[in-house]
């Protein structure tokens, strides 16, 4: 009891969380910054970041709902934090895992999509209320070629739990290949579902001032960008988990590969995010539901062809 | 002064992010700050991070002169960021209303309006005054603290 206590506690749970989240911001701020020839911050500035936004004031615009708008941060990183448990660093098991985890997580990581929503909504600001729109018609984009990608391995494996998906893959590596376009996939719809370049129109900052967050100030706003670091950790440990099935049967050795993993995506995500400069809603639009639907749509028809017409 | 407090003012010199306010200069400072902000200086190894909103923001930098036009709205821009807040005049418009002092729609530098922390005088300014300014500003903080 105590020991599963700590266990999602420290290790491999939140305060491991919160240390690997804060080092995956400082990776994606490093490599953008030197793929555009800077220097870019030191190794403490996503802690920095975080402690100067703790201590400044908050101020809670008059006509927001004040209990909404002070939830909300709130909400929003435990949910993100109940994703994390869910997926495999410690060996191929998670901490809490179940059967049908899978679904459970792809529905928690929609809160904070929610809860910005509902953050740009409550703040009554133009700005952050087009940027609470944009956040919602992005969703409505995302969010179906999300789901099939990152069922198609789920189908293929013939479980719901992240756990049995990467232990299925642990014993037939090869059919991991089949899942490669869901990969792709799920990689533009994770930057998506992030608000990273070339996706983030819902809070151009040069365009809509910040987007939802705009009226967000001190200790609410350092919550939001936990969630959002943390949503990266998140997103990041389910594809390796889901995609990329290397496991030795060792934990430690299991843990080191989880975090050359999950070191990948996010640098593939950073190249991304630096390649391509940002996208019209519209054309995010049209990109989700005219390419990467159908690529997704074909992988799962395919993945139950050979689960169930094949009998793999 | 406890530990978190410590933390907190550390994090606060190690991570200013500006937004930056053109209260009616002939543009040519707001360049400067802009090249300031590129690849070439890269303000983020200092921490630095451009703002879009106020209330993210802890360095409001102004430029130019205080136009009857822009007085109000700088005012209200200042009023909506949250403390701790520092404000930065950039050229010397900024700093005493420069050639277009006493001129009929003119108010004078930033600080006949806001409290101002620093001044960057020059016509423009140059980028490396911008950043040598933010980092003196930066140590002047302990002492600010002290005075709280």
């Amino acid at each position: 009891m105590l020991l599963s206590i700590l266990k999602v506690l420290v290790f491999p749970g939140l305060l491991f969380l919160s240390v690997y989240s804060l080092v995956l911001e400082f990776v994606d701020r490093k490599v953008y910054a030197r793929m555009q020839n800077r220097k870019g911050p030191p190794w403490y500035q996503p802690m920095a970041d975080m402690l100067k936004l703790v201590g400044k004031k908050v101020i809670v615009p008059s006509n927001a709902q004040k209990f909404v708008f002070s939830a909300l941060p709130t909400v929003s990183l435990a949910a993100v934090c109940a994703a994390f448990l869910c997926t495999p660093v410690w060996g191929e098991t998670a901490i809490t895992a179940y059967s049908g985890d899978l679904v459970a997580v792809l529905y928690l990581l929609t809160i904070p999509t929610l809860c910005h929503f509902l953050a740009g909504y409550n703040s009554h600001e133009v700005y952050s209320t087009i940027g609470a729109f944009r956040t919602l018609t992005q969703m409505f984009a995302y969010e179906v070629p999300l789901f099939m990608a990152f069922l198609s391995p789920a189908i293929l494996a013939g479980t719901w739990s992240i756990s049995g998906i990467a232990a299925f893959y642990h014993a037939h590596p090869l059919y991991a290949l089949i899942n490669l376009p869901a990969f792709f996939v799920s990689l533009l719809t994770s930057q998506s579902k992030l608000e990273r370049t070339p996706f983030d129109a819902p809070e151009a900052e040069t365009e809509i001032v910040g987007g939802a967050l705009v009226e967000y100030s001190g200790r609410y706003l350092a919550f939001f960008r936990a969630t959002a670091i943390a949503e990266l950790a998140a997103v990041a440990s389910v594809l390796a988990a889901l995609f990329l099935p290397f496991f030795t049967g060792i934990a430690w050795v299991d843990f080191a590969l989880y975090l050359v993993k999950t070191l990948v995506i996010v640098l593939m995500m950073v190249l991304l995010r630096a390649t391509m400069a940002r996208i019209r809603i519209d054309q995010t639009l049209r990109f989700f539901w005219s390419i990467l639907t159908p690529i997704a749509m074909a992988q799962l028809i395919l993945n139950l062809f050979l689960r169930g017409g094949l009998g793999l | 002064m406890g530990l978190l407090d410590k933390a907190i003012a550390w994090g606060e010199k190690k991570s200013p992010w500006i937004i930056h306010f053109n209260a009616g200069a002939c543009n040519g400072c707001d360049i400067e700050v802009v090249d300031a902000l590129t690849p070439q200086y890269d303000l983020e190894r200092l921490g630095i991070l451009q703002q879009g909103s106020p209330r993210h923001a802890d360095v409001l930098v102004c430029t130019g002169a205080v136009t009857l036009q822009t007085r109000d709205r700088l005012k209200q821009i200042y009023d909506q960021m949250s403390t701790p807040k520092f404000v930065v005049a950039v050229g010397t418009c900024a700093c005493t209303g420069g050639i277009f002092d006493s001129c009929y729609c003119v108010t004078g530098g930033i600080d006949t309006v806001i409290p101002v922390d620093a001044y960057i005088p020059g016509c423009a300014v140059r980028p490396e005054a911008i950043i040598d300014a933010v980092g003196k500003l930066l140590a002047t903080l302990d002492a600010k603290e002290a005075g709280k």
